[in-house]
């Protein structure tokens, strides 16, 4: 199960940062799926919310956005967005939306990124 | 008082993975090491390729076999008298270069030119999870339907070689195996497309010379 392991990598993710800044709660985490990190957001969603149980981290709202698939035709001049509306999302078939070629380089839409993490951490002075 | 933070972590989970993956990359190449993946569907012929091609070569090749739980794999490839890592993902759908990189802890990485790592059966999971190879093989078998390779393009594009396998049995499937091979041409222009039997010994010679081409001057 794939995105097992995807989960446990944000959460391992997020766990380290919020021990680094000494933090108390986790209260917020957002993070970025691309559509072709062939996860489903989801299945995601549901393994946080077991893995944060009894932790820091348990009352924290893991927020998912969506990237999309960005890409650069190797035939025509087309660089931008390509739509993956209506198409399987675990198979996409990725096109140049222009002159319709698979021969393309895709520039973003793979990635999986905790981009931040909202912490609770005691105040200094006291 | 608490006081709020908000920490930027920019952390990309699947770099974690790529970096791991030029790790194995580099320990394999400071032991002249080759090494080749082989990814492709359940029963397409990943591990009767490997076996073949230890046989036909010179090379000391070493392999992990990767599978959900069981060894049989493993215990196949053993029998040709080569250093094996069995490496069972658990409920995990592919490899990952963490796992390689246990793995390689058991290789008599000295004794071997060559390693072959035998992905999961899948055509999906493996696609984004760099290992440490020179070189990816894909599989895939005109039984699996002659759609096959139009519907996971993903990782026909991330082949470095196509290999389309148990042609002898296309007409008793209804399989177009022109169809498969324009697909993969059209998906992926630059590499070498194979239709093989490895049943029949066809097309064997042309693999394990496509693979030797590709092997880095260096190693």
């Amino acid at each position: 199960m794939h995105e097992l392991s995807m989960a446990q990598g944000i959460f391992t993710t997020v766990m380290d940062t919020a021990e680094s800044n000494d933090a108390t709660e986790v209260t917020k985490v957002i993070i970025e799926v691309g559509r072709l990190a062939m996860i489903n957001p989801e299945q995601i969603s549901f393994l946080l919310d077991v893995l944060k149980e009894n932790t820091i981290a348990e009352d924290a709202d893991f927020v998912i956005n969506e990237i999309p698939v960005e890409i650069e035709c190797q035939e025509c001049d087309y660089k931008g967005i390509v739509s993956l509306d209506g198409l399987d999302h675990y198979a996409p078939i990725i096109k140049c939306p222009k002159c319709e070629t698979p021969r393309i380089l895709i520039l973003n839409g793979k990635d999986i990124i905790v981009k931040n993490i909202v912490i609770e951490k005691p105040d200094e002075d006291e | 008082m608490h006081k709020v933070a908000s920490v930027e972590v920019e952390k990309n989970i699947m770099k974690a993975n790529e970096a791991i993956a030029e790790r194995n990359k580099k320990l394999l190449e400071d032991n002249n090491i080759y090494c080749v993946d082989f990814v492709g569907a359940i029963g397409s012929g990943k591990t009767s390729l490997i076996e073949d091609i230890i046989e036909n070569v010179d090379e000391n090749i070493g392999v992990v076999a990767g599978d959900v739980i069981s060894k049989f794999d493993a215990e196949r490839i053993k029998s040709h008298d080569v250093p094996v890592v069995g490496l069972n993902t658990g409920k995990e759908c592919h490899l990952d270069a963490h796992l390689v990189e246990h793995s390689l802890e058991d290789m008599p990485l000295d004794k071997i030119d060559c390693l072959f790592i035998e992905n999961v059966g899948n055509l999906i999971c493996p696609v984004d999870f760099a290992l440490g190879s020179h070189m990816r093989v894909v599989v895939v078998s005109v039984t699996e339907g002659d759609d096959t390779v139009e519907k996971h393009p993903l990782i026909f594009q991330s082949a470095d070689l196509i290999i389309i396998n148990k042609i002898d049995l296309a007409e008793a499937v209804g399989a177009d195996t022109n169809k498969m091979v324009a697909d993969a041409k059209g998906l992926n222009p630059n590499v070498k497309i194979i239709t093989s039997s490895l049943k029949e010994g066809k097309g064997l010679d042309d693999i394990i010379e496509a693979i030797k081409e590709q092997k880095p001057e260096n190693l």
